[in-house]
């Protein structure tokens, strides 16, 4: 069930055009008559004013092919068969195999109406990668339940130890990865605590700093502490109620952090104390931990700093994922924070973004089997990362093990990000949401974006209530580890022939 | 400390014409407005149509960087995006348009190719692509990450080498210890076939001498003004030519002999021939057949020093045209494992070919069994080849490359292979491995897909049969 603060809102694309899936074409049939104008309950045809001739179509608010069924389709009403409807070959260059062109847009239509799309012709809840999540499908039993949705409860604690330190539980088992100010601009940085806030559950600051307009939300921030201890201070650890350690990023295992000289402007660097335009690097690995017992002593010394925080580890996933999961139990810490190699939002060597450590969908599951054999697995969060899409990938996620999940591009598209994967250099993002480049980072309003994610969330709410009805579940905690309600198209099928 | 590695790259555009991912184009419905120029920050548009200031020119797409801002907020409507043709036709299923897009941009800059915004390729896919090589969490022997990188040693050696030492009752060293040669990258040079002009013979040849690597080339492409550079040489030749060649052999490190079924049995033969001339290091030249594995033990029984596996250009086994044909992750690990299994590996140096396309590939082959590789096509690629996989393997130049000088060729064959070191030091460090040496058949550090996907979704997911 969602918070009463959260409130949903049309938000529509601050762009003039959408990209459009389809091409509706007019031939130089047309006489201009304007049946298709009249007809088109979307707009796609318009006639301005003191015109003879029709505008050319607007492609994006074209249903599809779809629309043959309704009595106002264009392409049989036009009385000189003059429209043809087709595939954009624009569409072709949206997304890519993990985030298809249809999953964008989807999630585009999440965050502009804070519901899933009622369209028919976008597949957005699955991608194309043709692995993990993609080959896996919920099965849903014959009956649905007659649970009431209003019942169903979507909490989850992050705090299982009963250790006396806070009892958090957050209303939505997803929160909102680390992007560190510098990495992304302060409209994206505040809408997404802003509405982590009206969510009741967590954004992280990533390693950058906490920038001071985060304050009103502060028990809604982790804040990170990695490598480079860029802007990590007493204070920033004692005003928040989790304190992350980051050890590596699923999409660059092993390799650190590096801002570039370019983003690194003067409010950047002021916040991470150090000299404007250079190249910052947050070098992997930790050089105060070369062991588990280092690391104990690492949580150790954060436990002592602020007494009533959580401590979360984030790590890449390994092979061993599995025991480094299990050594960070036994240091104390609370939660442990899983990054596959598939997710990531910020730059990195695309070597290592395909090649180094395993997608989440096995470390999900090896975590989660080695915590049960360990008999640690009640007592510790698992929070899945790295490529949790959709609010199916969530589902998937925590049938497979995890508690709740980490998201991080799905928020970026909700605020109209088109994976075009130039946040790194020179200015950043084209878009604003990547950028600390003082133009391109005003290109929208933190009320824009925080409604934009607030209803995102809402949608996938919205899906995972859906689903828990049909599983006949009251809350998502009965959900953990039902791989028995999960199967794989490729083993599944064949099996049972 | 051992002396650093590093390959200087230099920025070196080729003012030639090469493949790009999206073509922007302009309608009829323009008004002019100008607006796309404000948004677009990559200066894919500009005003002046055939020097008139009132009109948009046609969009520069070669800069479009895919952020869409043109398309959204041009008032009309009046621009088209979509895949370039070129783009859609080039490379094919192995070679992929992206990859020589990006083979030619690390030829330009030298860096490590670099995104945002996560990955986006397929899960998995067939070879190289089915493995994951691992990283260590917290201990690990390469401390420095990517700052202390230059301390990751990616030297390999090339030679026999021996599996113990014998002493005698004094404790006297009774072995011979066999020579090898250091190569810094494990990475050399194959002659790419097909019609290469002189200019980009001698740069190969000269990238190869400045990386301090070697380049396999055939007698008569050597050229008279590359005898500076005849250490970085390795002559291909019949082992029926040895003799006729033998000047030739007592000019470089290392000979290399084509196989043919006689070269089996006459191998110590052969390679005393060689020793007799210049004491080089021989390398027996093999096609990945279907049964190379069997063919390369025993020529490492016969005590050849260096095995060159040589699979086709896509990295698939040669000599057949079935659908079972391995491909290069397979035949190496056959060959590997074959040598283990006769306690040889050890023994001989395995070099590994075709196919090697990218940088990953080089570590991933090397994981699999391989000491190092050879390359060919991407050193085309870094000129601007175009290569076409269908119908036919087709490599075509782009016009105008005869009028390249060979230093902007070399170097862009410099910086291709900085771009590949950088990228091997990044895997080496993540794995905490701090000796290329040590990469070869360390696939405990690696992850395979078959394993692990049975391991997880298989034990999960497969039905017991009734």
């Amino acid at each position: 069930m969602k918070p009463s603060t959260v409130k949903i809102k049309k938000m529509p694309s601050r762009f003039k055009h959408q990209v459009p899936k389809y091409k509706v074409t007019r031939s130089a049939a047309c006489i201009n008559c304007g049946t298709c104008a009249k007809s088109c309950p979307y707009g796609v045809h318009e006639r301005q004013e003191g015109h003879n001739k029709m505008s050319v179509p607007i492609d994006y608010k074209c249903i599809g092919l779809e629309c043959k069924n309704n009595d106002f389709y264009c392409v049989a009403k036009c009385p000189r068969q003059a429209l043809s409807i087709s595939l954009n070959p624009m569409y072709e260059t949206l997304g890519d195999y993990r985030w298809t062109a249809d999953m964008i847009t989807g999630t585009w239509i999440m965050a502009e109406t804070g519901y899933p799309p009622e369209r028919k012709d976008l597949e957005y809840n699955i991608g194309n990668s043709g692995g993990g999540f993609d080959k896996l499908r919920l099965k849903f039993p014959d009956k649905p339940s007659k649970i009431d949705k209003l019942e169903i409860s979507t909490e989850i604690p992050l705090n299982k130890r009963n250790d006396g330190r806070a009892n958090i539980v957050i209303s939505t088992p997803v929160y909102g990865g680390g992007m560190s100010f510098g990495s992304v601009s302060l409209p994206t940085m505040v809408s997404k605590a802003h509405n982590a806030a009206i969510w009741n559950t967590f954004t992280c600051t990533g390693e950058g700093g906490y920038p001071e307009v985060l304050q009103p939300y502060n028990d809604h921030v982790i804040t990170q502490v990695a490598t480079g201890l860029f802007g990590v201070r007493e204070e920033t650890i004692q005003r928040v109620k989790i304190v992350e350690f980051k050890y590596a990023q699923g999409a660059k295992p092993g390799l650190g952090g590096h801002l570039l000289g370019e983003k690194n402007t003067e409010s950047v660097a002021r916040m991470r104390e150090a000299v404007k335009g250079t190249s910052l690097f947050s070098p992997f690995p930790f050089h105060s931990v070369y062991s588990i017992e280092d690391h104990k002593k690492h949580i150790d010394w954060i436990k002592q700093m602020n007494p009533d925080a959580l401590v979360s580890v984030k790590v890449s996933t390994p092979n061993d994922v599995d025991m480094v999961a299990v050594g960070s139990y036994y240091a104390g810490a609370h939660i442990i924070h899983i990054d596959g190699g598939y997710g990531g939002t910020g730059a990195a060597p695309d070597i290592a973004k395909k090649n180094i450590a395993m997608p989440i969908e096995y470390a999900i599951t090896k975590v989660h089997n080695f915590l049960k054999d360990e008999g640690a697995r009640d007592t510790m969060t698992l929070i899945a990362s790295g490529g949790i899409r959709t609010a199916h990938d969530l589902v998937k996620a925590i049938c497979l093990g995890a508690d709740g999940a980490v998201i991080g591009t799905a928020e970026m598209v909700s605020l109209e990000c088109v994976r075009c994967g130039n946040c790194e250099s020179g200015r950043g993002c084209a878009r604003g949401i990547a950028s600390t480049d003082s133009e391109l980072a005003d290109l929208f309003n933190e009320e824009w974006a925080t409604q934009r994610l607030t209803n995102m969330y809402h949608a996938w709410n919205i899906q995972l209530v859906e689903i828990l009805q049909k599983f006949g579940m009251r809350s998502v905690r009965e959900l953990v580890g039902r791989t028995d309600l999960l199967e794989h198209i490729d083993y599944s099928e064949k099996s049972s022939n | 400390m051992p002396k650093k590695y590093h390959i200087h790259a230099k920025v070196t555009p080729l003012n030639l014409d090469y493949v790009y991912k999206f073509k922007i184009e302009r309608g009829e419905n323009c008004i002019n407005c100008g607006k796309c120029t404000k948004v677009c920050i990559y200066e894919a548009h500009k005003r002046g149509k055939g020097g008139d200031p009132r009109k948009m020119a046609d969009p520069n797409t070669v800069v479009c960087r895919n952020c869409f801002r043109c398309i959204q907020e041009c008032p009309r409507g009046a621009l088209e995006k979509s895949l370039d043709k070129d783009y859609l036709n080039i490379g094919g299923s192995y070679w992929k348009s992206d990859m020589l897009i990006t083979l030619w941009k690390q030829a330009e800059d030298g860096k490590v190719p670099v995104t945002g915004a996560g990955y986006r390729g397929p899960f998995t896919g067939p070879g190289f692509d089915s493995m994951w090589t691992d990283m260590s969490e917290i201990v690990r022997p390469t401390r420095d990450g990517i700052h202390g990188r230059e301390y990751i040693s990616t030297s390999v050696e090339l030679g026999r080498k021996l599996n113990h030492l014998s002493f005698d009752e004094c404790g006297n060293l009774l072995s011979k210890i066999h020579d090898t040669i250091d190569i810094p990258i494990p990475i050399i040079f194959d002659f790419p076939e097909g019609n290469l002009s002189p200019t980009v013979k001698v740069a190969l040849v000269r990238a190869a001498a400045e990386l301090n690597t070697c380049i396999v080339l055939s007698p008569d492409h050597i050229a008279a003004d590359t005898k500076k550079y005849i250490k970085n040489i390795i002559p291909l030749i019949s082992h029926k030519e040895i003799d006729k060649h033998q000047a030739l052999i007592k000019s470089v490190r290392m000979v290399a002999i084509d196989y043919k079924d006689e070269v089996l049995n006459s191998l110590p033969a052969l390679q005393n021939k060689i020793k007799k001339i210049n004491n080089v290091l021989t390398i027996v030249r093999v096609p990945a057949t279907k049964s190379v594995e069997g063919l390369v033990a025993q020529l490492a029984q016969s005590g050849a020093e260096i095995i060159h596996v040589v699979a086709d250009y896509c990295g698939m086994e040669t000599g057949s045209t079935g659908t079972d044909r391995r491909l290069a992750k397979d035949i190496i690990r056959a060959v590997h494992l074959k040598l283990v299994e006769d306690r040889i590996r050890d023994e001989v140096t395995i070099i590994f070919s075709g196919g090697i396309a990218m940088a990953e590939h080089v570590p991933k082959a090397m994981i699999c069994g391989a000491d190092l590789t050879a390359i060919d096509l991407p050193l085309l690629i870094a000129l601007g080849a175009r290569l076409y996989e269908e119908p036919e393997k087709i490599i075509l130049f782009p016009e105008g490359l005869e009028k390249i000088s060979v230093r902007t060729i070399m170097h862009r064959i410099v910086n291709l292979m900085g771009a590949w070191h950088s990228q091997l030091l990044e895997v080496m460090g993540a794995m905490g491995i701090r000796e290329a040496r040590r990469l070869r058949g360390e696939t405990g550090r690696a992850i395979f897909f078959e394993e692990i996907d049975n391991d997880t979704f298989g034990k999960l997911f497969k039905k017991e049969k009734l």
